[in-house]
Protein backbone atom coordinates (compact mmCIF):
# COMPACT_ATOMS: atom_id res chain seq x y z
CA UNK A 1 0.00 0.00 0.00
CA UNK A 2 2.72 2.34 1.06
CA UNK A 3 4.36 1.84 -2.23
CA UNK A 4 1.07 3.01 -4.37
CA UNK A 5 0.64 5.71 -2.30
CA UNK A 6 4.37 7.08 -3.65
CA UNK A 7 3.61 5.91 -6.82
CA UNK A 8 0.31 8.12 -6.50
CA UNK A 9 2.32 11.05 -4.97
CA UNK A 10 5.13 11.03 -8.02
CA UNK A 11 2.50 10.79 -10.93
CA UNK A 12 0.88 13.91 -9.39
CA UNK A 13 3.75 15.78 -9.46
CA UNK A 14 4.47 15.38 -12.55
CA UNK A 15 0.89 16.53 -13.83
CA UNK A 16 1.83 19.47 -12.00
CA UNK A 17 4.91 19.44 -14.42
CA UNK A 18 3.58 18.60 -17.67
CA UNK A 19 0.50 18.58 -18.90
CA UNK A 20 1.33 15.43 -21.84
CA UNK A 21 2.33 13.24 -18.93
CA UNK A 22 -1.12 14.31 -16.77
CA UNK A 23 -2.94 12.45 -19.81
CA UNK A 24 -0.66 9.50 -19.46
CA UNK A 25 -1.50 8.65 -15.92
CA UNK A 26 -5.73 9.31 -16.82
CA UNK A 27 -6.15 5.80 -17.14
CA UNK A 28 -4.50 4.85 -14.07
CA UNK A 29 -6.33 7.39 -12.10
CA UNK A 30 -9.56 6.03 -12.99
CA UNK A 31 -8.12 2.31 -12.04
CA UNK A 32 -7.60 -0.15 -15.25
CA UNK A 33 -9.36 -2.65 -13.10
CA UNK A 34 -12.75 -0.89 -12.71
CA UNK A 35 -12.01 0.51 -16.62
CA UNK A 36 -11.59 -3.10 -17.70
CA UNK A 37 -14.49 -4.08 -15.66
CA UNK A 38 -16.89 -1.64 -17.46
CA UNK A 39 -15.59 -2.23 -20.69
CA UNK A 40 -16.63 -5.45 -20.76
CA UNK A 41 -13.36 -6.86 -21.78
CA UNK A 42 -9.71 -7.14 -21.62
CA UNK A 43 -7.86 -5.19 -23.93
CA UNK A 44 -4.47 -7.16 -24.42
CA UNK A 45 -1.83 -6.29 -26.72
CA UNK A 46 0.15 -9.41 -27.88
CA UNK A 47 2.81 -10.33 -31.37
CA UNK A 48 1.53 -9.72 -34.41
CA UNK A 49 2.44 -13.15 -35.32
CA UNK A 50 5.41 -15.81 -33.58
CA UNK A 51 5.18 -19.23 -33.77
CA UNK A 52 3.57 -20.92 -30.43
CA UNK A 53 3.41 -17.27 -28.79
CA UNK A 54 0.80 -15.40 -30.72
CA UNK A 55 -0.67 -16.65 -33.98
CA UNK A 56 -3.86 -15.85 -35.49
CA UNK A 57 -5.76 -18.19 -37.61
CA UNK A 58 -8.14 -17.95 -40.79
CA UNK A 59 -11.05 -17.95 -38.46
CA UNK A 60 -9.64 -14.91 -36.80
CA UNK A 61 -8.91 -16.75 -33.73
CA UNK A 62 -6.17 -16.10 -31.39
CA UNK A 63 -3.84 -18.95 -29.80
CA UNK A 64 -0.73 -19.23 -28.18
CA UNK A 65 1.27 -18.50 -24.88
CA UNK A 66 0.72 -15.12 -24.67
CA UNK A 67 -2.42 -15.35 -25.54
CA UNK A 68 -3.49 -17.95 -23.25
CA UNK A 69 -1.97 -15.58 -20.43
CA UNK A 70 -4.34 -13.04 -21.72
CA UNK A 71 -7.64 -15.58 -21.93
CA UNK A 72 -6.44 -16.38 -17.60
CA UNK A 73 -6.67 -12.52 -16.50
CA UNK A 74 -10.10 -12.21 -18.15
CA UNK A 75 -11.19 -15.78 -16.61
CA UNK A 76 -9.52 -14.44 -13.17
CA UNK A 77 -11.75 -11.19 -13.68
CA UNK A 78 -14.97 -12.34 -15.62
CA UNK A 79 -14.86 -16.17 -15.87
CA UNK A 80 -15.29 -15.67 -19.18
CA UNK A 81 -11.97 -16.47 -21.08
CA UNK A 82 -13.48 -14.89 -24.52
CA UNK A 83 -13.66 -11.50 -23.18
CA UNK A 84 -10.31 -10.47 -24.29
CA UNK A 85 -9.64 -7.91 -27.62
CA UNK A 86 -6.66 -8.82 -28.57
CA UNK A 87 -4.60 -6.17 -30.15
CA UNK A 88 -1.65 -7.02 -32.31
CA UNK A 89 1.15 -4.86 -31.70
CA UNK A 90 4.78 -4.15 -33.31
CA UNK A 91 8.22 -4.08 -31.16
CA UNK A 92 8.04 -0.64 -31.71
CA UNK A 93 4.61 0.14 -30.87
CA UNK A 94 3.69 -1.75 -28.21
CA UNK A 95 5.66 0.50 -25.23
CA UNK A 96 3.31 3.63 -26.47
CA UNK A 97 0.22 1.66 -26.72
CA UNK A 98 0.49 -0.06 -23.26
CA UNK A 99 1.69 3.76 -21.87
CA UNK A 100 -0.99 5.52 -23.38
CA UNK A 101 -4.28 3.37 -22.29
CA UNK A 102 -4.85 1.53 -25.73
CA UNK A 103 -3.96 -1.66 -23.94
CA UNK A 104 -4.23 -2.67 -20.77
CA UNK A 105 -2.09 -5.24 -20.64
CA UNK A 106 1.17 -6.17 -22.52
CA UNK A 107 1.60 -9.53 -23.04
CA UNK A 108 3.97 -9.87 -26.17
CA UNK A 109 7.15 -11.92 -25.34
CA UNK A 110 8.76 -8.31 -24.09
CA UNK A 111 11.82 -8.85 -22.29
CA UNK A 112 12.20 -7.12 -18.44
CA UNK A 113 14.88 -5.12 -18.33
CA UNK A 114 15.98 -1.93 -16.04
CA UNK A 115 15.47 0.25 -18.72
CA UNK A 116 12.06 -0.37 -19.48
CA UNK A 117 11.13 -0.19 -16.41
CA UNK A 118 12.28 2.93 -14.69
CA UNK A 119 13.10 4.36 -18.29
CA UNK A 120 9.76 3.91 -19.65
CA UNK A 121 7.43 3.79 -16.78
CA UNK A 122 6.15 0.33 -17.24
CA UNK A 123 6.25 -2.65 -14.91
CA UNK A 124 6.75 -6.21 -15.45
CA UNK A 125 4.10 -8.34 -13.45
CA UNK A 126 6.75 -11.29 -13.51
CA UNK A 127 8.46 -13.99 -15.92
CA UNK A 128 6.42 -16.25 -17.42
CA UNK A 129 9.18 -17.99 -19.99
CA UNK A 130 12.85 -17.86 -19.11
CA UNK A 131 14.26 -17.15 -22.80
CA UNK A 132 18.49 -17.03 -23.25
CA UNK A 133 20.60 -17.34 -26.12
CA UNK A 134 21.48 -20.89 -27.43
CA UNK A 135 22.67 -22.93 -30.08
CA UNK A 136 21.37 -24.75 -32.85
CA UNK A 137 23.33 -27.58 -34.14
CA UNK A 138 23.34 -30.31 -36.83
CA UNK A 139 22.87 -34.07 -35.14
CA UNK A 140 25.99 -35.52 -37.75
CA UNK A 141 27.93 -32.78 -35.49
CA UNK A 142 27.69 -35.30 -32.31
CA UNK A 143 28.00 -32.39 -30.01
CA UNK A 144 25.96 -31.83 -26.40
CA UNK A 145 27.38 -28.85 -24.94
CA UNK A 146 28.19 -25.51 -26.17
CA UNK A 147 31.73 -25.75 -24.80
CA UNK A 148 32.29 -28.24 -27.62
CA UNK A 149 32.12 -25.58 -29.88
CA UNK A 150 36.09 -24.75 -30.21
CA UNK A 151 36.25 -23.92 -33.80
CA UNK A 152 33.09 -24.10 -35.13
CA UNK A 153 31.63 -22.56 -37.96
CA UNK A 154 28.62 -19.53 -36.58
CA UNK A 155 26.01 -18.03 -38.44
CA UNK A 156 24.44 -14.93 -36.35
CA UNK A 157 22.04 -11.93 -37.49
CA UNK A 158 24.09 -9.12 -37.87
CA UNK A 159 24.40 -5.89 -35.36
CA UNK A 160 22.29 -8.01 -32.96
CA UNK A 161 23.11 -8.25 -29.19
CA UNK A 162 23.14 -12.10 -30.04
CA UNK A 163 26.06 -11.10 -31.77
CA UNK A 164 27.52 -9.30 -29.07
CA UNK A 165 26.73 -12.40 -26.52
CA UNK A 166 28.43 -14.62 -28.86
CA UNK A 167 31.54 -13.36 -28.68
CA UNK A 168 31.46 -13.21 -25.44
CA UNK A 169 30.78 -16.59 -24.54
CA UNK A 170 33.60 -17.80 -27.03
CA UNK A 171 36.24 -15.34 -25.98
CA UNK A 172 35.06 -16.09 -21.99
CA UNK A 173 35.96 -19.81 -23.02
CA UNK A 174 39.14 -19.60 -24.38
CA UNK A 175 37.16 -20.91 -27.51
CA UNK A 176 37.84 -19.93 -31.34
CA UNK A 177 34.94 -19.47 -34.15
CA UNK A 178 34.37 -18.34 -37.53
CA UNK A 179 31.48 -15.86 -37.99
CA UNK A 180 29.02 -15.64 -40.57
CA UNK A 181 26.78 -12.80 -40.34
CA UNK A 182 23.75 -12.00 -42.03
CA UNK A 183 21.64 -9.01 -41.96
CA UNK A 184 18.15 -10.75 -42.14
CA UNK A 185 17.07 -14.10 -39.61
CA UNK A 186 16.12 -15.73 -43.42
CA UNK A 187 19.81 -15.25 -44.81
CA UNK A 188 21.14 -16.80 -41.36
CA UNK A 189 18.93 -19.90 -41.88
CA UNK A 190 19.92 -20.09 -45.12
CA UNK A 191 22.99 -20.24 -44.63
CA UNK A 192 22.74 -22.57 -42.28
CA UNK A 193 20.90 -25.08 -44.41
CA UNK A 194 23.24 -25.15 -46.59
CA UNK A 195 26.10 -26.09 -44.81
CA UNK A 196 27.99 -22.54 -44.60
CA UNK A 197 28.06 -23.04 -40.74
CA UNK A 198 27.33 -25.78 -38.69
CA UNK A 199 26.05 -23.81 -35.62
CA UNK A 200 22.88 -21.09 -35.81
CA UNK A 201 22.83 -18.87 -32.47
CA UNK A 202 19.67 -17.31 -31.67
CA UNK A 203 17.52 -16.88 -28.54
CA UNK A 204 16.24 -20.74 -27.69
CA UNK A 205 12.46 -20.04 -28.95
CA UNK A 206 13.46 -18.91 -31.83
CA UNK A 207 15.33 -21.63 -32.65
CA UNK A 208 12.73 -24.18 -32.09
CA UNK A 209 10.97 -21.97 -34.59
CA UNK A 210 13.43 -22.04 -37.07
CA UNK A 211 14.45 -25.22 -36.83
CA UNK A 212 10.45 -25.69 -37.81
CA UNK A 213 11.28 -24.02 -41.17
CA UNK A 214 14.37 -26.72 -42.32
CA UNK A 215 13.19 -29.46 -44.37
CA UNK A 216 14.46 -32.07 -41.94
CA UNK A 217 13.77 -30.84 -38.47
CA UNK A 218 15.41 -33.67 -36.97
CA UNK A 219 18.59 -33.02 -38.31
CA UNK A 220 19.08 -30.39 -35.97
CA UNK A 221 19.27 -30.42 -32.43
CA UNK A 222 18.86 -27.35 -29.67
CA UNK A 223 22.16 -27.81 -27.13
CA UNK A 224 20.80 -27.50 -23.52
CA UNK A 225 23.33 -24.26 -22.99
CA UNK A 226 21.79 -20.71 -22.58
CA UNK A 227 23.94 -18.02 -22.52
CA UNK A 228 21.84 -14.70 -21.88
CA UNK A 229 19.09 -14.04 -19.93
CA UNK A 230 15.52 -12.83 -21.71
CA UNK A 231 13.39 -13.03 -19.10
CA UNK A 232 10.05 -12.56 -20.65
CA UNK A 233 6.44 -11.44 -19.02
CA UNK A 234 3.35 -9.81 -18.83
CA UNK A 235 3.67 -5.68 -18.92
CA UNK A 236 1.68 -3.21 -17.20
CA UNK A 237 1.70 0.37 -16.18
CA UNK A 238 3.67 1.34 -13.34
CA UNK A 239 0.85 4.37 -12.30
CA UNK A 240 -1.50 1.24 -11.24
CA UNK A 241 -0.16 -0.72 -8.77
CA UNK A 242 -3.47 -2.67 -7.76
CA UNK A 243 -3.84 -3.62 -11.29
CA UNK A 244 -0.31 -4.31 -11.60
CA UNK A 245 -1.33 -6.46 -8.67
CA UNK A 246 -3.93 -8.20 -10.52
CA UNK A 247 -1.66 -9.57 -13.36
CA UNK A 248 1.47 -10.46 -11.77
CA UNK A 249 -1.32 -12.61 -9.16
CA UNK A 250 -3.13 -14.40 -12.06
CA UNK A 251 0.70 -15.39 -13.00
CA UNK A 252 1.61 -16.49 -9.59
CA UNK A 253 -1.92 -18.20 -9.55
CA UNK A 254 -0.58 -20.36 -12.66
CA UNK A 255 2.09 -21.57 -11.71
CA UNK A 256 0.52 -22.09 -8.17
CA UNK A 257 -1.86 -24.04 -10.13
CA UNK A 258 0.43 -26.55 -11.35
CA UNK A 259 2.37 -26.95 -8.41
CA UNK A 260 -1.07 -28.34 -6.30
CA UNK A 261 -1.88 -30.84 -9.22
CA UNK A 262 -5.23 -28.29 -10.50
CA UNK A 263 -6.10 -28.34 -13.64
CA UNK A 264 -8.54 -27.21 -16.38
CA UNK A 265 -9.99 -30.32 -16.06
CA UNK A 266 -9.97 -30.82 -12.61
CA UNK A 267 -11.52 -27.05 -11.49
CA UNK A 268 -14.23 -28.53 -9.85
CA UNK A 269 -13.04 -30.85 -7.66
CA UNK A 270 -10.26 -28.60 -6.99
CA UNK A 271 -13.66 -26.52 -5.19
CA UNK A 272 -14.31 -29.42 -3.59
CA UNK A 273 -10.95 -29.96 -2.08
CA UNK A 274 -10.28 -30.88 1.28
CA UNK A 275 -6.62 -29.65 0.96
CA UNK A 276 -6.00 -25.76 2.66
CA UNK A 277 -3.61 -24.76 0.04
CA UNK A 278 -6.04 -26.08 -2.30
CA UNK A 279 -9.39 -24.62 -1.02
CA UNK A 280 -7.48 -21.22 -0.74
CA UNK A 281 -6.87 -21.75 -4.25
CA UNK A 282 -10.46 -22.29 -5.17
CA UNK A 283 -11.22 -19.34 -3.03
CA UNK A 284 -13.30 -21.70 -0.45
CA UNK A 285 -11.30 -19.67 2.31
CA UNK A 286 -9.09 -17.23 3.06
CA UNK A 287 -11.03 -14.40 1.09
CA UNK A 288 -7.88 -13.63 -1.03
CA UNK A 289 -9.24 -12.42 -4.05
CA UNK A 290 -11.80 -9.87 -2.95
CA UNK A 291 -8.07 -8.01 -1.57
CA UNK A 292 -7.08 -7.45 -5.16
CA UNK A 293 -10.92 -6.50 -6.46
CA UNK A 294 -11.79 -9.91 -8.12
CA UNK A 295 -13.52 -12.93 -7.41
CA UNK A 296 -12.36 -15.12 -4.54
CA UNK A 297 -12.35 -17.50 -7.31
CA UNK A 298 -9.94 -15.64 -9.43
CA UNK A 299 -7.29 -18.62 -9.23
CA UNK A 300 -9.46 -21.14 -10.13
CA UNK A 301 -10.92 -19.40 -12.85
CA UNK A 302 -8.09 -18.53 -14.29
CA UNK A 303 -7.00 -22.09 -15.14
CA UNK A 304 -10.77 -23.22 -15.76
CA UNK A 305 -9.81 -20.41 -19.11
CA UNK A 306 -6.37 -21.21 -20.18
CA UNK A 307 -5.09 -24.35 -17.96
CA UNK A 308 -2.34 -24.09 -15.24
CA UNK A 309 1.38 -23.14 -16.64
CA UNK A 310 2.47 -26.85 -17.48
CA UNK A 311 -1.08 -26.97 -19.72
CA UNK A 312 -0.05 -23.17 -21.14
CA UNK A 313 3.09 -24.66 -21.82
CA UNK A 314 2.58 -27.97 -23.08
CA UNK A 315 -0.34 -27.04 -25.37
CA UNK A 316 1.81 -24.19 -27.08
CA UNK A 317 5.58 -24.76 -26.83
CA UNK A 318 6.22 -28.00 -25.04
CA UNK A 319 6.73 -32.04 -26.45
CA UNK A 320 3.41 -31.92 -27.73
CA UNK A 321 3.29 -28.80 -29.64
CA UNK A 322 4.76 -28.33 -32.79
CA UNK A 323 7.71 -26.15 -31.11
CA UNK A 324 9.00 -29.16 -28.75
CA UNK A 325 10.59 -26.84 -26.49
CA UNK A 326 11.86 -29.17 -22.97
CA UNK A 327 10.74 -27.51 -19.89
CA UNK A 328 14.26 -26.03 -19.01
CA UNK A 329 14.45 -23.42 -16.61
CA UNK A 330 10.60 -23.16 -17.16
CA UNK A 331 9.90 -26.14 -15.49
CA UNK A 332 8.67 -25.61 -11.34
CA UNK A 333 11.95 -24.81 -9.01
CA UNK A 334 10.96 -28.13 -7.74
CA UNK A 335 11.58 -29.69 -10.76
CA UNK A 336 14.51 -28.93 -12.54
CA UNK A 337 13.75 -25.40 -13.30
CA UNK A 338 13.87 -21.82 -11.95
CA UNK A 339 9.71 -21.44 -11.33
CA UNK A 340 9.01 -20.03 -8.17
CA UNK A 341 5.65 -18.46 -7.54
CA UNK A 342 4.83 -16.85 -3.18
CA UNK A 343 2.20 -18.69 -1.98
CA UNK A 344 -1.38 -17.71 -2.17
CA UNK A 345 -2.41 -16.73 1.51
CA UNK B 1 3.81 -47.54 2.70
CA UNK B 2 0.34 -49.09 2.56
CA UNK B 3 0.50 -48.64 -1.16
CA UNK B 4 3.48 -50.75 -1.61
CA UNK B 5 2.49 -53.18 0.08
CA UNK B 6 -0.81 -53.46 -1.59
CA UNK B 7 0.07 -53.38 -5.11
CA UNK B 8 2.91 -55.70 -4.31
CA UNK B 9 -0.05 -58.32 -2.93
CA UNK B 10 -1.72 -57.53 -6.44
CA UNK B 11 1.09 -57.77 -8.92
CA UNK B 12 3.04 -60.91 -7.79
CA UNK B 13 5.82 -60.68 -9.38
CA UNK B 14 5.70 -58.64 -12.42
CA UNK B 15 4.97 -55.29 -12.89
CA UNK B 16 3.39 -55.38 -16.16
CA UNK B 17 -0.05 -55.01 -16.35
CA UNK B 18 -2.50 -54.67 -13.75
CA UNK B 19 -6.32 -55.90 -14.43
CA UNK B 20 -9.10 -53.38 -14.61
CA UNK B 21 -10.91 -55.04 -11.90
CA UNK B 22 -7.52 -54.38 -9.55
CA UNK B 23 -7.68 -50.82 -9.97
CA UNK B 24 -10.60 -50.40 -7.53
CA UNK B 25 -8.54 -51.27 -4.95
CA UNK B 26 -6.35 -48.44 -4.93
CA UNK B 27 -6.94 -45.80 -2.59
CA UNK B 28 -8.90 -42.74 -3.95
CA UNK B 29 -5.19 -40.70 -3.36
CA UNK B 30 -2.99 -42.72 -5.09
CA UNK B 31 -5.59 -43.22 -8.34
CA UNK B 32 -6.02 -39.41 -8.56
CA UNK B 33 -2.40 -38.96 -9.55
CA UNK B 34 -2.59 -40.89 -12.35
CA UNK B 35 -5.84 -38.92 -13.15
CA UNK B 36 -6.21 -35.46 -14.34
CA UNK B 37 -5.27 -34.81 -17.68
CA UNK B 38 -3.68 -38.19 -18.35
CA UNK B 39 -5.35 -40.28 -21.23
CA UNK B 40 -4.45 -43.66 -20.59
CA UNK B 41 -4.29 -45.68 -23.45
CA UNK B 42 -5.48 -49.02 -23.12
CA UNK B 43 -2.89 -51.22 -24.85
CA UNK B 44 -2.75 -54.99 -24.13
CA UNK B 45 0.53 -56.96 -23.94
CA UNK B 46 1.83 -58.45 -27.08
CA UNK B 47 3.48 -61.25 -26.46
CA UNK B 48 5.43 -62.78 -29.35
CA UNK B 49 5.20 -59.32 -31.16
CA UNK B 50 9.48 -58.84 -31.97
CA UNK B 51 10.75 -55.32 -31.93
CA UNK B 52 14.38 -54.91 -32.81
CA UNK B 53 16.96 -52.91 -31.07
CA UNK B 54 14.62 -49.16 -31.81
CA UNK B 55 15.62 -45.74 -29.58
CA UNK B 56 13.08 -42.92 -30.27
CA UNK B 57 15.63 -40.70 -32.82
CA UNK B 58 13.20 -38.04 -33.68
CA UNK B 59 10.62 -35.99 -31.92
CA UNK B 60 10.73 -35.14 -28.37
CA UNK B 61 11.02 -38.64 -27.10
CA UNK B 62 14.02 -38.70 -28.28
CA UNK B 63 17.19 -39.31 -25.76
CA UNK B 64 18.72 -35.97 -25.80
CA UNK B 65 20.75 -33.94 -23.49
CA UNK B 66 18.87 -30.87 -21.99
CA UNK B 67 19.07 -28.05 -19.44
CA UNK B 68 17.97 -29.64 -15.62
CA UNK B 69 18.77 -28.61 -12.34
CA UNK B 70 18.93 -30.14 -9.56
CA UNK B 71 21.32 -30.70 -6.10
CA UNK B 72 21.24 -34.45 -7.14
CA UNK B 73 24.37 -36.35 -7.53
CA UNK B 74 25.28 -36.52 -10.69
CA UNK B 75 24.23 -40.20 -12.33
CA UNK B 76 21.13 -39.92 -10.69
CA UNK B 77 18.47 -40.73 -12.03
CA UNK B 78 15.00 -38.89 -11.98
CA UNK B 79 10.78 -40.06 -13.17
CA UNK B 80 9.04 -37.39 -14.16
CA UNK B 81 5.76 -39.78 -14.25
CA UNK B 82 3.44 -36.74 -15.74
CA UNK B 83 6.18 -35.17 -18.35
CA UNK B 84 6.79 -38.99 -19.46
CA UNK B 85 10.97 -38.43 -19.44
CA UNK B 86 13.47 -40.17 -17.54
CA UNK B 87 16.89 -37.97 -16.88
CA UNK B 88 20.02 -39.06 -15.32
CA UNK B 89 21.41 -35.85 -13.69
CA UNK B 90 24.67 -35.21 -15.34
CA UNK B 91 26.21 -32.00 -13.11
CA UNK B 92 26.82 -28.55 -14.32
CA UNK B 93 22.46 -27.57 -14.40
CA UNK B 94 22.37 -30.63 -17.35
CA UNK B 95 20.40 -34.23 -17.73
CA UNK B 96 20.22 -36.69 -20.36
CA UNK B 97 16.72 -37.23 -20.82
CA UNK B 98 14.73 -40.30 -22.19
CA UNK B 99 11.08 -40.89 -23.31
CA UNK B 100 9.24 -43.20 -21.30
CA UNK B 101 5.86 -44.85 -21.24
CA UNK B 102 3.79 -44.63 -17.70
CA UNK B 103 2.23 -47.68 -17.09
CA UNK B 104 -1.18 -46.88 -14.09
CA UNK B 105 1.13 -48.74 -11.58
CA UNK B 106 3.97 -46.32 -12.71
CA UNK B 107 1.47 -43.65 -11.48
CA UNK B 108 0.92 -45.14 -8.26
CA UNK B 109 3.93 -44.33 -6.51
CA UNK B 110 6.35 -42.06 -5.51
CA UNK B 111 9.85 -42.20 -3.83
CA UNK B 112 13.59 -42.65 -3.44
CA UNK B 113 14.96 -45.71 -3.87
CA UNK B 114 18.19 -47.50 -5.42
CA UNK B 115 18.34 -49.86 -8.43
CA UNK B 116 19.14 -53.27 -6.70
CA UNK B 117 19.42 -55.77 -9.31
CA UNK B 118 19.67 -55.18 -13.16
CA UNK B 119 18.73 -58.01 -15.70
CA UNK B 120 19.50 -58.68 -19.31
CA UNK B 121 16.78 -60.21 -21.47
CA UNK B 122 14.28 -60.78 -18.44
CA UNK B 123 11.53 -63.65 -17.97
CA UNK B 124 8.11 -62.56 -17.08
CA UNK B 125 5.56 -63.95 -15.04
CA UNK B 126 2.43 -62.14 -15.29
CA UNK B 127 0.28 -62.41 -12.35
CA UNK B 128 -3.07 -64.46 -11.96
CA UNK B 129 -4.91 -60.74 -12.21
CA UNK B 130 -3.40 -60.36 -15.54
CA UNK B 131 -3.94 -63.84 -16.83
CA UNK B 132 -7.37 -62.99 -15.73
CA UNK B 133 -8.00 -60.36 -17.88
CA UNK B 134 -5.92 -61.55 -20.75
CA UNK B 135 -6.12 -64.93 -20.85
CA UNK B 136 -4.17 -65.72 -23.77
CA UNK B 137 -0.86 -64.67 -21.77
CA UNK B 138 1.29 -67.45 -21.11
CA UNK B 139 2.40 -68.36 -17.52
CA UNK B 140 5.90 -67.76 -18.04
CA UNK B 141 7.70 -66.62 -21.21
CA UNK B 142 11.65 -66.60 -21.21
CA UNK B 143 13.34 -63.18 -21.56
CA UNK B 144 13.93 -62.35 -25.43
CA UNK B 145 12.91 -59.98 -28.23
CA UNK B 146 8.98 -61.28 -28.30
CA UNK B 147 8.89 -60.34 -24.46
CA UNK B 148 6.71 -57.35 -23.09
CA UNK B 149 9.67 -56.81 -20.93
CA UNK B 150 11.81 -55.76 -23.27
CA UNK B 151 15.72 -55.73 -23.73
CA UNK B 152 16.82 -54.65 -20.26
CA UNK B 153 15.58 -54.54 -16.82
CA UNK B 154 16.31 -51.92 -13.85
CA UNK B 155 15.03 -53.46 -10.28
CA UNK B 156 13.73 -50.54 -8.20
CA UNK B 157 14.89 -51.49 -4.55
CA UNK B 158 12.77 -54.09 -2.78
CA UNK B 159 9.41 -52.89 -5.17
CA UNK B 160 7.88 -54.70 -7.78
CA UNK B 161 8.43 -51.05 -9.53
CA UNK B 162 10.88 -51.41 -12.59
CA UNK B 163 12.43 -49.80 -15.38
CA UNK B 164 12.30 -51.94 -18.53
CA UNK B 165 11.89 -52.31 -22.20
CA UNK B 166 9.36 -52.96 -24.62
CA UNK B 167 8.70 -54.65 -27.30
CA UNK B 168 5.92 -51.69 -28.29
CA UNK B 169 7.71 -48.90 -28.79
CA UNK B 170 4.91 -47.04 -30.16
CA UNK B 171 3.71 -46.72 -26.57
CA UNK B 172 6.60 -44.46 -25.63
CA UNK B 173 5.15 -40.75 -24.47
CA UNK B 174 2.05 -42.57 -23.74
CA UNK B 175 0.35 -43.42 -20.48
CA UNK B 176 -0.54 -46.53 -20.97
CA UNK B 177 -2.65 -49.26 -19.37
CA UNK B 178 0.24 -51.89 -17.85
CA UNK B 179 3.82 -51.34 -17.19
CA UNK B 180 5.72 -48.88 -14.65
CA UNK B 181 8.05 -47.50 -16.71
CA UNK B 182 9.18 -48.46 -20.00
CA UNK B 183 11.89 -47.38 -22.90
CA UNK B 184 12.13 -48.19 -26.08
CA UNK B 185 14.76 -51.54 -26.07
CA UNK B 186 17.31 -49.70 -27.87
CA UNK B 187 17.39 -46.49 -25.43
CA UNK B 188 16.50 -49.06 -22.49
CA UNK B 189 19.78 -50.69 -23.47
CA UNK B 190 21.53 -47.24 -23.44
CA UNK B 191 20.01 -46.73 -20.22
CA UNK B 192 21.48 -50.15 -18.97
CA UNK B 193 24.71 -49.13 -19.21
CA UNK B 194 24.76 -45.80 -17.92
CA UNK B 195 22.94 -46.80 -14.49
CA UNK B 196 24.47 -49.15 -12.42
CA UNK B 197 23.07 -51.26 -9.38
CA UNK B 198 23.14 -48.27 -6.23
CA UNK B 199 21.97 -45.88 -8.27
CA UNK B 200 19.29 -43.84 -6.50
CA UNK B 201 16.12 -43.16 -8.33
CA UNK B 202 13.89 -40.33 -8.03
CA UNK B 203 9.84 -41.22 -9.03
CA UNK B 204 8.32 -37.90 -9.04
CA UNK B 205 4.65 -37.49 -10.03
CA UNK B 206 2.78 -33.71 -10.58
CA UNK B 207 0.60 -33.10 -7.44
CA UNK B 208 -2.85 -34.84 -6.61
CA UNK B 209 -6.09 -32.67 -5.04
Amino acid sequence: MLHAVKLHARSALACLGAAALCALALPAAAGTLDTVKQRGTLQCGVSEGLYGFSEQNAQGQWSGFDVDFCRAVAGAIFDDPAKVTFVPLSASNRFEALRSGKVDLLSRNTTWTLEREAGLGLAFAGINFHDGQGFMVMRSLNKDSALDLDGAKVCVEAGTTTQANLADFFRANSMKYEEFAFPRSSETLAAFQNGQCNVLTRDQSALYAERLRLPKPGDAIILPDVISKEPLGPVTRADDFPWFNVVRWVNFALINGEELGVTQANTAEAAASGKPDVRRFSGAEGGLGKMLGLDDAFALRAVKASGNYAEIYERNLGVRSRLGIPRGLNQLWSMGGVLYAPPLR
Amino acid sequence: MRMRDLTRAVLAASCLSLSLAAVTWVPASAQGSAKGSEETMDVGDEPGRVSGDDVHAEGPYAKQMVLFRSSEAPGTVVIHTSERFLYIVQGNGKALRYGIGVGREGFQWSGKVQVSRKSEWPDWRPPPEMIARQPYLPRFMAGGPGNPMGARALYLGSTVFRVHGTNQPETIGQAISSGCFRLANGDIIDLYERVPVGTKVIIRHSASL
